[in-house]
């Protein structure tokens, strides 16, 4: 027993999607975490609530629409066409875009509370001692939000490898291009082989907990500190 | 010279501030004020930290903010040093990284944060946190962050409100020192008139979000301009004058005479602390309501006649009616000025020959 090549493909592109939808979340939920932590606009209300859907909706639901708005009628998929690039549906690049979405809350929600804790005080200061926008934002609010920017990471990247029913509904079952480890779990219990669906799925347990342990400690210490 | 000259018309629903002020490029201006009228306020509109709905600010040839030119220059371009009320250092940068901030990265950086460290007698702490300073030291960490980029113009909020009485006397000094030596000016915002009166070229006094008083030190604590300005500025006996007599005011508390009589029919007596003795055999009667021990004076709450309050500082040498005793007190003639309940606002600019 072991992991099977068809196993360590589905590793190594779970791994793949995890780390690109992280880099693109933290790109993406950075400037969005910034205007909700700052804004006194009347849409910080709706913007926060639909950043935060992804949470409370099915994951079949998100997955629906985003196949819906990326399928050749969808306005996604004709701005996809038009550009030369094909549909998304069933494509890695289309997990992609459906795991950022999914994602969003956990990379959005840490960069908000830690940069809502910083205040206004800290970069006020920073202001009045010559430093531009994007000077205070490398130098005071990375530094002083770096606990937040790494939950942030840590959580966008492992809620994106525990993603099932969003990669069934956009990515389907396609081998080396969209199936990710549970989805290889799945066919493991579907074929009844569980012995092979331990393997996996116990890594996959193993894994989680050492992220989440990764995590805690080093938030403890930056407490401490 | 660059005088700095503001004229600011600021709102917020609860609270408007209307302001009309002008003053030279050196020495220190205290901004005295009861809380809540507006004195951080203006010190963050002219850092840039708030925008103000009309009105113009300027340094010199440089034009910080103009609604009508539509200019509003972001406070990183305003060559200004701002001392936070609790510091506002950063957390996460040590003593010298937190002095070097606002300069160039580089060798001169490093020269520049030597020299700061030396004179505010920082040395050995150049790579501790924050957290790890006293009160005293975070404060001088903030002087030096602030001053170090070399700003024309220094601005303080409450610098000494977190501090000991014991250091804020050595840190007046040291701010006076330092604004002269660095050829700069400072506009120091307060409630402690000490501050004002120890480390002050001048003095502008703050209500309801208007400049009421501004000028030359002596001059402002000596004429305050008003009531409610007086009140400020330690003149806690102010008693409506319901007649004149000449140079004798008279009311339902009283009477008392003034060194001379005053130009106009004023409304108001303001009364210093000070100089008023009891134990005479003429002056204002008064009933002793309390007295407190306040180190090298003793301070009486007294009631006139009518029930109107007085207060006294009586030094510890004098002998100190009990409480409960009625008494006269004799008020000298140069502890009084005539002053009207409330003048109209001017526009208050600084001029170095009133």
């Amino acid at each position: 027993m072991g992991f099977s090549d068809a196993d360590l493909q589905a590793i190594w592109l779970t791994l793949r999607l995890a780390s690109l939808v992280t880099v693109l979340l933290l790109l993406i939920g950075t400037p969005i975490a910034w205007w909700l932590a700052r804004t006194r606009s009347a849409w910080k209300g709706p913007v926060g609530a639909l950043v935060a859907l992804p949470l409370v909706l099915p994951p079949t639901v998100l997955g629906f629409y985003l196949l819906l708005a990326m399928g050749p009628n969808g306005p996604v998929g004709q701005l996809t066409e038009s550009l030369g690039l094909g549909l998304l549906p069933f494509t890695f690049w289309g997990l992609v875009v459906a795991s950022v979405f999914y994602s969003m809350p956990f990379v959005v929600q840490p960069i908000q509370n830690a940069i809502e804790a910083l205040g206004e005080r800290p970069l006020e200061a920073a202001a009045t001692l010559r430093a531009g926008p994007w000077d205070r934002f490398l130098t005071v609010v990375v530094p002083l939000a770096r606990p937040g920017f790494l939950t942030a990471a840590i959580l966008g990247f492992a809620h994106t490898v525990g993603e099932f029913g969003v990669v069934l509904m956009i990515g389907g079952n396609i081998p080396g291009e969209t199936r990710v480890v549970s989805v290889q779990i799945y066919d493991y219990v579907e074929a009844m082989d569980y012995g092979q669906a331990h393997w996996l799925a116990a890594s996959l347990v193993i894994f989680s907990f050492l992220v989440l342990l990764v995590l805690y400690s080093l938030n403890h210490r930056q407490a401490l500190r | 010279m660059q005088t700095l000259s503001a004229r600011i018309d600021f709102t917020r629903p609860d609270f408007r501030l209307r302001a009309h002020l002008r003053l030279p490029d050196s020495g220190i201006t205290a901004v005295l004020g009861p809380s809540g009228s507006g004195k951080s306020t203006l010190l963050r509109l002219l850092a840039g930290l708030e925008r103000p709905r009309a009105g113009c600010i300027r340094l010199g040839e440089h034009i910080w903010f103009s609604r009508a030119q539509a200019i509003d220059r972001p406070p990183s371009a305003r060559a200004i040093g701002f001392m936070f009320q609790h510091y506002a250092l950063f957390p996460h940068l040590s003593v010298a990284e937190n002095i070097g901030y606002g300069l160039a990265r580089g060798r001169e950086r490093q020269r520049r944060v030597a020299e700061w460290i030396e004179r505010l007698e920082l040395a050995g702490l150049e790579r501790r946190r924050p957290d790890a300073l006293s009160g005293g030291q975070r404060q001088r960490v903030a002087l030096a962050r602030a001053l170090a980029p070399r700003p024309r113009l220094l601005l303080l909020d409450e610098p000494f409100s977190a501090v000991d009485a014991s250091l804020r006397q050595s840190l007046r000094l040291l701010l006076q020192e330092l604004v002269s030596e660095n050829d700069t000016s400072a506009i120091l915002v307060t409630h402690d008139l000490e501050d004002a009166r120890q480390c002050a070229d001048r003095i502008g006094v703050m209500i309801a979000g208007r400049v009421r008083r501004l000028g030359e030190s002596a001059e402002v604590l000596a004429d305050p301009g008003d009531a409610e300005v007086a009140r400020v500025l330690g003149w806690p006996n102010t008693l409506p004058v319901t007649q004149w007599a000449g140079d004798e005011a008279c009311g339902t508390w009283g009477r008392v005479r003034l060194s001379r009589a005053p130009a106009r029919a004023h409304e108001v007596v303001a009364l210093l602390p000070d100089g008023p003795r009891p134990g005479a055999r003429e002056g204002l009667e008064v009933e002793i309501a309390q007295v407190i021990e306040m180190g090298a004076y003793r301070a009486l709450s007294c009631r006139l006649p009518d029930r109107t309050p007085l207060r006294l500082h009586l030094p510890r040498a004098l002998p100190c009616p009990a409480r409960g005793a009625r008494t006269r007190i004799a008020v000298p003639p140069e502890c009084v000025i005539a002053l009207p309940a409330r003048a109209s606002v001017r526009f208050n600019h600084w001029s170095p020959h009133p």
